[in-house]
């Protein structure tokens, strides 16, 4: 840039100190502006990536072929067993999958010194299982093969092992910290007979909104076996627990996570009639790719933040249109400055130039007052709605961005009418 | 002395500083075209002295505006140091301006937030003179208006008459060839017009061409020559 474009970049930082009620409105407009984005920033784009982040732990790699829902009373159901786990391996030769069985009952469970239980999910499975997903046990360790299944009865020494989801331990031992609910029993009902489980581990609970999503996973009518097994609320057993009978499902694990839509399409072709969920009433197994399942939770937390985004746009939109109109208030007070300033040898760039780093000095001045300002009020808003929000570093980056970009666009127009003013025209209301 | 309406052989001449070949200026006002400078000619000479006397309304902004390069003819021509400035580019009309013409005018357009140094400094920011000469200009242009000691004032701390000379300090900080000033005077009490006028005489005697319109006879007479303006035509008084 040129000693004679600095000048001009100076005149407008200059006329911005100089001016300080003036920039100050101009900044005030900015700073409500970009408050307000990193607000919905921080609340709705914040939670979208979180729920992401929590989604893609989910197993992006991993098949599920299960059973489909009973529809209707006396519903025939195929048979999945350990005839169809060695059939999807033959299936998917050449694609490297592990191949994870799964048994699963719904159970009351209750934890020992508690008076309540709580109805959750059982998953007998091979130590495997845990590679379906991507969930760091957080206390205590995973199930191995040589786990006890431990015997019936409620007085019987001969007490099983199970890890417990974290918010299974929340509920189970209301009052106790997690850490301490390794080493304790539950009792609960496998077959219909009382088993006692000593809790070897705790899992940690990947879902951080958990409300919100079994809001939404309810809201989509989609308490589906995938479904439930990903709420997270589960007791994990020893693979021989319920000993030999049908499988509930098999979740199939693919080392390369782009193998995962032609393991879907040859195991469909083989063994389902629809891809999704939506028509299953043949009763014929049901294959489902757990990335679809992830995306339509994306797809929808999406929506949400797409709501938001249009309501900062819509905000910024205003603000830009409010500090336009001060800008052209000013230019128009400004018209004998202007044209003193072309009679001097300002070029009409040199004066949209100067407009330009007024309007975006005091917008970005008011953005960056505007950051603090919307991380209190997301905080404030959390406390008082209980709602999620997220603050990071990039999205101050964002509204800083958004800070500029409003003043530019603010500028447009006043820059344009200042640069367009006739010197001549200007000074014959004054000479003569 | 020559004769300023005659432009034969001025356009060629190396005495000519600005040359109107049949230039005039048109507006329209509504459906109405309204000749504010019906075509004239006229050749100012390097370090001429004019004084444009006439009654409002009959011109003489118009006629300082092209000649300021500040408006364009809409008929005729405009050669200024030799160039044809009527058809120049907006962009190249600024920096003739800026290099060759300096302005006064009767209500000083002075910026009120801005120190008298910082006013004088002006013209030398878009010329693209580095700070630190500008500040040592400005100071001289002032001092040489006797404003030495005010260089740290704004405009609002000034009489009128200081004023005045801090814009007339701006035009000359330049140095340009061709100084215009529009009822200099007008807004000032006798003995500050009297100041101004003989600094912008001083500066004649030195050989600076100086256009100044006025309404006072007696502003006129410090003038070589006066020429009258009536009704957008520009003649002898």
């Amino acid at each position: 840039m040129n000693r004679r474009l600095l000048s001009v970049v100076g005149e407008g930082l200059l006329h911005v100190v100089r001016h300080p009620l003036r920039s100050l409105l101009t900044a005030f407009t900015s700073a409500i502006a970009i408050a307000v984005t990193v607000n919905v920033i921080s609340l709705a784009f914040g939670m979208q990536e979180d729920i992401a982040g929590d989604v893609d732990r989910f197993g992006r790699n991993t098949v599920d072929v299960g059973l489909p829902p009973a529809l209707a009373p006396g519903m025939p159901r195929p048979p999945l067993g350990a005839a169809q786990a060695a059939r999807a391996a033959a299936i998917l030769d050449g694609l490297d999958p592990l191949i994870v069985p799964r048994r699963q009952r719904a159970s009351p469970v209750r934890g020992e010194g508690q008076t309540e239980s709580e109805r959750l999910q059982l998953v007998a499975a091979p130590p495997t299982y845990l590679r379906t997903l991507n969930i760091p046990v957080a206390h205590g360790r995973w199930l191995r093969s040589d786990d006890p299944v431990g015997a019936p009865g409620t007085e019987t020494d001969a007490v099983g092992a199970c890890v417990l989801d974290g918010a299974a331990a929340e509920r189970i031992f209301p009052q106790v910290a997690p850490a301490a609910v390794v080493g304790r029993v539950v009792a609960l009902r496998v077959e219909g007979a009382p088993r006692r489980m000593r809790v070897v581990g705790i899992l940690s609970d990947p879902l951080r909104y958990r409300e919100l999503f079994e809001t939404f996973d309810e809201g989509k009518g989609a308490r589906t076996l995938t479904s439930s097994l990903l709420s997270f609320r589960n007791v994990y057993l020893p693979e021989a627990t319920f000993g030999d009978g049908p499988y509930t499902g098999i979740s199939i694990v693919l080392a390369d996570g782009g193998a995962v839509v032609e393991a879907q399409e040859r195991l469909i072709g083989v063994w389902a009639d629809a891809r999704d969920l939506a028509s299953l009433s043949s009763g014929r197994l049901v294959v489902f790719a757990r990335g679809q399942w992830m995306d339509a939770l994306g797809a929808s937390t999406m929506q949400g933040s797409m709501i938001g985004n249009l309501v900062w746009m819509l905000i910024v939109l205003v603000a830009a249109i409010m500090i336009s109109t001060l800008h052209l208030i000013t230019v128009r007070e400004r018209y004998d400055e202007v044209a003193l300033r072309r009679c001097e040898g300002a070029r009409r760039s040199d004066i949209a130039l100067q407009i330009t780093v007024e309007g975006v000095t005091t917008a970005l001045l008011g953005g960056l007052a505007g950051l603090p300002l919307g991380y209190v009020g997301a905080a404030l808003l959390r406390e008082i709605v209980q709602f999620p929000f997220r603050f990071e570093f990039r999205y101050a980056l964002v509204a800083t961005g958004v800070a500029v970009f409003l003043g530019l666009v603010s500028s447009v127009l006043p820059a344009r009418h200042a640069a367009r003013l006739q010197p001549a025209q200007v000074l014959s209301r004054r000479l003569t | 002395m020559h004769d300023p309406f005659d432009i034969t052989d001025c356009a060629a001449g190396a005495e000519a500083l600005a040359v109107l070949e049949g230039v005039g200026r048109s507006y329209r006002s509504g459906a109405v075209a309204v000749d504010a400078l019906k075509p004239l000619d006229l050749c100012v000479h390097r370090g001429d002295f004019l004084a444009v006397m006439g009654p409002s309304g009959s011109g003489k902004s118009t006629l300082l505006h092209v000649l300021g390069c500040l408006d364009r003819p809409t008929a005729g021509r405009y050669l200024l140091n030799g160039h044809d400035v009527s058809r120049m580019p907006d962009r190249e009309l600024a920096e003739v301006r800026n290099a060759t013409i300096g302005f006064v005018f009767q209500r000083f357009h002075l910026l009120a937030d801005e120190s008298a140094l910082r006013n004088v400094e002006l013209p030398l920011l878009y010329g693209g003179v580095p700070r630190a000469e500008r500040r040592v200009r400005a100071s001289e242009a002032l001092a040489s208006v006797g404003l030495e000691d005010r260089v740290a004032h704004r405009p609002g701390e000034l009489s009128g008459g200081e004023q005045q000379r801090v814009a007339l300090a701006r035009a000359l900080v330049k140095r340009p060839r061709l100084l215009l000033a529009d009822e200099p005077t007008g807004n000032l009490d006798t003995a500050a017009g009297g100041r101004v006028l003989e600094r912008i005489a001083e500066e004649s005697r030195r050989g600076m061409t100086v256009i100044l319109i006025t309404h006072d006879p007696e502003v006129a007479a410090r003038a070589g020559r006066t020429l009258m303006m009536r009704d957008g035509t520009l003649g002898h008084p």
